[in-house]
């Protein structure tokens, strides 16, 4: 009796200590994440003041702070570089554009980031939110977004096989994309902090389009929603909002289906982001969505027609086109495949 | 006497386990915390932006004092110019896809852009956005003579493409540059995409320097063996027996020598994909060629072809007479 009283104090004493060791290991991990997820921006623009300037100051009061940032382990390098702010080398007071790009696996499309990323280089205060159809991050988009130099958020979610590309029944009215436009709205909402002094713009860039310089800067004065012509969609040489003289947008220069609410491709607008974090409930329908319609899905919870902003020159100058890429024919890899599966391409 | 040390030595038990109790309760709650670091990202914000302040201000000084400089002038000495010799043709997609090479090579340092149409004059379109562009560049423009320009509905290899406008690009630098030029020719299509660090491998050429080009001859990439840094043959699947059988796209040409050989030129006659070998064997051999790229293991060129975009709706309006307005530039 005696002998199992002791052994059930001891157990009694080793429990809780044990316990607390297990819960204590794994807590600096979920700690920096929740630091991480709340404070991007201070905690990435102290990070790369480390760099740019010699503020070893900051670098010590950061330290002391949150002891928890500097516990850096193999896990927790991986969770933090899904985001990066390089130093602020322009402007802070340039509104931020956000530029959400849904990409897939497919041979060109390191091809295609790297010309937007060449692209996206021109552009001050841009910040390239990535989002992969895949079930994770994929080693050529973190190489690629890390050695571009620009400011990104790498995400990841996999559309369900009915959606993806190729394998929907009827693949014309399934939207693409949707499911990662969305995240990144939701990243936007998790991470920015509504307020009246937060300025930026949420543009929606494909990875097969090819933008002008200047319709970044068109963008940036967006208050709600502006809108532009784009080039190669609807099977016209573009598409544009029809301007009347006093510059507010009454319809569309479209043919097919002009009677959408808004007839308007994916690439011919830009959401200002404080309308983004005002409305959370605004996202891109994913069924049930007819074709040409997916614009009209998001936007109808955000604005009305007669308050859209048209740019470039009242709708009459084209600066961005709806280019799209041939599928590269690999016929010449055969069954078993001719070239070295190691090399990325 | 043991009774009050067994009483208390329980209390001392009840009260270590409360008290390590509380203490795990209060660690789960702490859990899911957000980190308050407000108070020192606040004084950190301050010096930032007093430092972007700064930034910002020495930035626009920095651009007012280029805008001032000659774009014309030569350049510096140090890095040997890369002449881009790209062919172009009026087509739909020319403006997108001559706007976004031009943003790539606006990253390059030292380039020298020569846009070659074919056309038998120099349109607004391209004179335009190469005013815009912000590089250095020449213009010239030669037509395609007639037996050998595709038509609609051709396939796209049954004739030599960009053949007389290259040439035209040669017979410009060998009237224009001398034997003190340092530089590099380099053929850049325009629908192609480049990588910057492309650039950069071929800057310091000899002779003629070789890299890999990605998903072309219906492979993921063709490219030069390597053995001990020197060229022993070609890894392509699409006719391998070619004197060079590779791409446009996949070597640059030292200025210097193509200067010491002026009658170096592409030939119309060329066969189909012996493009490049009919200028190249005029020039090097095998054994002469400089592999770049990691000893030719790394893709830093794509051979990517744009669509021709669906003007379905475009040519019906034309057909009522309501096509979109033709003085939108597209």
């Amino acid at each position: 009796m005696p002998r199992r009283r002791s052994v059930l104090t001891t157990l009694l004493i080793v429990l809780p200590w044990t316990i607390l060791l297990t819960i204590w290991h794994q807590n600096p991990a979920t700690r920096y994440l929740t630091i991480l997820r709340k404070e991007t921006y201070e905690n990435s623009t102290a990070k790369s003041l480390q760099f740019l300037i010699n503020v070893t100051q900051i670098k010590e009061e950061q330290h002391t702070a949150c002891t928890h940032q500097q516990e850096v382990t193999p896990a927790q390098q991986t969770a933090r570089r899904y985001v990066y702010s390089r130093p602020p080398g322009w402007s802070r007071w340039l509104p931020t554009i956000y530029v959400i790009t849904p990409t897939y696996t497919r041979p060109v499309q390191k091809a295609e980031l790297t010309r937007l990323a060449n692209t996206f280089l021109h552009v001050p205060n841009l910040h390239w939110m990535v989002v992969e159809d895949s079930p994770r991050r994929t080693n050529l988009v973190d190489s690629l977004l890390e050695r571009s130099g620009l400011n990104f958020t790498h995400l990841n979610v996999e559309s369900p096989k009915s959606v993806r590309i190729g394998l929907a029944k009827d693949s014309s009215h399934t939207p693409r994309g949707t499911l990662q436009r969305n995240l990144g709205l939701r990243w936007l909402r998790e991470n920015l902090i509504l307020s009246d002094s937060l300025e930026g713009v949420v543009y929606f860039a494909d990875d097969d389009n090819t933008y002008s310089l200047e319709l970044f800067e068109e963008m940036r004065s967006t208050q709600k929603v502006s809108v532009w012509p784009v080039a190669f969609v609807g099977g016209l040489r573009y598409e544009a909002p029809k301007v009347n003289t006093a510059g507010k947008v009454v319809g569309w220069k479209t043919v097919f289906d002009p009677n959408r609410p808004f007839a308007i491709d994916m690439a011919g607008f830009a959401i200002n982001v404080r309308l983004v974090l005002k409305r959370p409930w605004a996202n891109f329908q994913l069924s049930g969505v007819k074709g040409g319609y997916q614009e009209t899905s998001l936007l109808k919870d955000l604005v009305t027609i007669a308050e859209l902003e048209p740019k470039a020159a009242n709708c009459t100058k084209v600066l961005v086109w709806h280019t799209r890429t041939e599928k590269p024919t690999l016929v010449n890899e055969g069954r078993q495949g001719f070239t070295d599966l190691k090399v990325e391409v | 006497m043991t009774m009050k040390m067994k009483l208390k030595l329980k209390n001392v038990f009840m009260l270590y386990f409360l008290v390590s109790v509380c203490g795990l309760m209060y660690a789960l709650m702490q859990l899911g915390q957000p980190c308050d670091c407000t108070l020192h990202s606040r004084q950190s914000s301050d010096l930032v932006h007093s430092r972007d302040r700064t930034i910002s201000r020495l930035q626009g000084e920095l651009k007012r004092l280029q805008a001032r400089g000659n774009p014309e002038e030569p350049p510096k000495p140090a890095l040997p110019t890369i002449y881009t010799v790209t062919p172009t043709y009026t087509r739909l997609v020319q403006k997108a896809e001559l706007t976004r090479l031009s943003q790539t090579l606006l990253h390059v340092p030292s380039l020298h852009w020569v846009v070659v149409e074919d056309s038998p004059v120099k349109t607004s379109l391209v004179s335009e956005l190469l005013k815009r562009s912000g590089l250095r560049y020449t213009h010239l423009c030669t037509q395609t003579p007639k037996d050998f320009k595709l038509q609609e509905g051709d396939p796209n290899w049954l004739k030599p493409r960009g053949v007389e406008q290259r040439n035209l690009a040669l017979q410009w630098l060998r009237e224009n540059r001398g034997p003190s030029d340092e530089g590099v020719v380099y053929f850049a299509d325009d629908d192609n995409t480049y990588s910057l660090r492309l650039f950069e491998e071929m800057r310091f050429t000899k002779r003629v320097s070789v890299w890999p080009v990605g998903l072309v001859g219906g492979v993921r990439f063709e490219r030069p063996l390597v053995e001990r840094g020197q060229v022993t043959g070609f890894y392509t699947a699409w006719k391998p027996n070619r004197p060079f059988p590779m791409d446009m796209a996949g070597f640059a040409v030292s200025l210097p020598l193509l200067l010491a050989n002026p009658a170096a030129r592409f030939h119309l006659s060329a066969q189909r994909g012996n493009l490049e070998s009919s200028l190249l064997q005029a020039l090097v051999s095998i054994e002469e060629l400089e592999p770049r790229a990691s000893n030719c293991t790394k893709v830093l060129v794509w051979h990517t072809r744009t669509e021709k975009p669906k003007m379905k709706q475009e040519d019906a309006l034309l057909l009522k007479g309501l096509g979109s307005d033709p003085s939108v530039e597209v």
